[in-house]
């Protein structure tokens, strides 16, 4: 059973940092990005280029990093200008179309040009026991950085002046500009975050098992579950719904069978959803 | 300080302020009456840069800022405080206070001021914006803007949804920044709060501007006297 917990708190972790930029990016703007596991993709695929063109692995998961950010500020900077025009639904609603869209067209990219690439990180050395539980160090070391990521995300958020303007933006637009924000500079900014976190994703994920070009929408559909379930727009609550899920996951893989946990993790989310419509740490609209 | 000419505004083109025309000196402390759906709040929200003017001009301290975001507005230093005071309700009364300030840094001599101006955002200080009373939100909106060190403060009925002893409360702490030299700009229905404090007035009626003069000759004015101050 703590095998199973400690599991679980590892993919937990991979989920929540899955859920953060993509829950940021709505909580700020009402844009629901669909091409966001393909932003991880993308990074991952150039991780994997830049290695095989001899980078060693730290300056080539930078440039990683910094190919999700550059993927994030071309969205804003292009196809998401027609979306900020419009309010409520229609943004949302067109928001999701339009990425569903780029999301193809990388598909169908990475698909032609880059069939059979994959990342996959390896992390050295044997397992490391941590409570009694022999665990893998590619698992111990995409959970450190998914940690040191959500503390740095917490730091930023609460002690940066930065930080609180684009919270304030969360809590209220008009009041924002009142107090001289601009919310879409803001969004700007969340938007090359989100991408560094895709990216992120992509290269903790790769650590534990391979990102190929079909990893996609998978990473999309969990990021989705985890943000409905945590709430939207609440980084605290991507990160305990992740966990939760993620302990769902193991332990009724373990019980039952990896088949049929994705449809308790469904089952778990459509539960959670239907006693706290607004998510675990959500607030009513 | 501020001078807004042939001002019309409103929502998709059915216009609710009409040819508007009014002036605000530095120093001075001017109020907009009018009863209820007069057109104060599209009037200053749209001066302010939330809704966009339909036509008109502007001009704060000389520069144009007609149908400038709100934003930009803001950071020359004309500061609006919205009757919905659009406070971070999820946010500590010190957060608040912080982004009022923003993007310059904590400034300790402006903050000690605002918090001897309202001591109850001292005691609150971790409290969230959220949770407080209607009182407590209205000062925590003016000391958010005041942060800024405004040149120009811009308040839509600074009384909405408080009983009448905070009204008075709210107006007795607007005349103290009055005192210091702060140029305020007013709009109010309950329209003795707002003579008790200002030096000059425009009555707005149906959107457009039928009165304006001194705070003595408006009170002196039969027709306010029966329709805003009750004298008959």
């Amino acid at each position: 059973m703590t095998a199973n917990i400690l599991d679980g708190i590892v993919l937990g972790l991979q989920f929540g940092l899955l859920a953060a930029g993509l829950t940021l990016v709505y909580g700020l703007g009402g844009v629901l990005n669909l091409a966001y596991g393909q932003m991880a993709v993308v990074a991952a695929i150039t991780v994997s280029l830049a290695m095989d063109a001899g980078l060693p692995v730290v300056p080539a998961v930078g440039v990683g990093l910094l190919v999700g950010g550059v993927f994030g500020l071309l969205l804003d900077a292009t196809l998401l200008r027609p979306v900020y025009r419009l309010h409520g639904e229609a943004r949302v609603l067109l928001s999701l179309l339009l990425t569903l869209g780029v999301s193809f067209i990388v598909d169908g990219f990475l698909n032609w040009r880059y069939p059979l690439k994959a990342l996959t990180l390896h992390i050295g050395g044997g397992a490391v026991e941590i409570l009694g539980v022999p665990m893998r160090r590619g698992s111990l070391v995409a959970s450190a950085i998914t940690l040191v990521t959500f503390a740095g995300l917490f730091v930023f958020f609460r002690y940066t002046a930065l930080g609180r303007a684009v919270r304030s933006v969360i809590e209220d637009e008009e009041g924002a500009r009142l107090v001289g924000i601009d919310p879409n500079r803001m969004l700007r900014l969340i938007l090359v975050l989100s991408g560094v976190l895709a990216a992120l994703v992509a290269v903790t994920r790769s650590m534990v098992s391979p990102v190929d070009v079909k990893s996609g929408l998978s990473i999309t559909v969990f990021a989705l579950i985890v943000t409905v379930v945590g709430g939207l727009g609440n980084v605290a609550g991507a990160l305990l719904a992740g966990i939760i899920l993620g302990i769902v996951n193991v332990v009724a893989a373990d019980l039952i069978g990896s088949y049929i946990s994705l449809i308790i993790l469904l089952g778990a989310a459509a539960v959670t959803i239907l006693i706290r419509p607004a998510g675990l740490l959500g607030v009513k609209e | 300080m501020l001078e807004v000419k042939g001002f019309s505004a409103g929502y998709q083109g059915n216009d609710v302020v009409h040819d508007v025309a009014f002036h605000v000196d530095p120093g001075e402390a001017v109020m907009i009456i009018g009863s209820n759906g007069a057109g104060k709040t599209t009037l200053f929200q749209s001066m302010c840069g939330l809704l966009s003017p339909s036509s008109g001009k502007v001009l704060f301290e000389g520069d144009d800022i007609t149908g400038m975001p709100a934003e930009r507005i803001a950071r020359l230093g004309m500061r609006f405080v919205s009757a919905q005071r659009h406070l971070f309700p999820r946010m500590t009364v010190q957060e608040n206070l912080l982004l009022g300030a923003y993007p310059r840094r904590l400034d300790p001599e402006t903050m000690s001021v605002v918090l001897d101006l309202f001591p109850r955002l001292a005691e609150r200080r971790r409290q969230h914006a959220g949770t407080m009373s209607g009182g407590e939100q209205q000062m925590l909106a003016v000391g958010r803007a005041l942060m800024s060190k405004p040149r120009l403060l811009v308040l839509d009925e600074p009384s909405t949804g408080l009983a009448p002893l905070l009204a008075q409360a709210a107006y007795k702490a607007l005349g103290v920044l009055r005192e210091r030299g702060l140029t305020v700009l007013v709009a109010e229905q309950q329209v003795p709060l707002a003579m008790a404090f200002s030096d000059r007035g425009y009555v707005l009626e149906n959107g457009f501007i039928r009165l304006q003069g001194t705070t003595e000759e408006l009170a002196a004015n039969p027709g306010i006297r029966r329709a805003y101050l009750g004298v008959t």
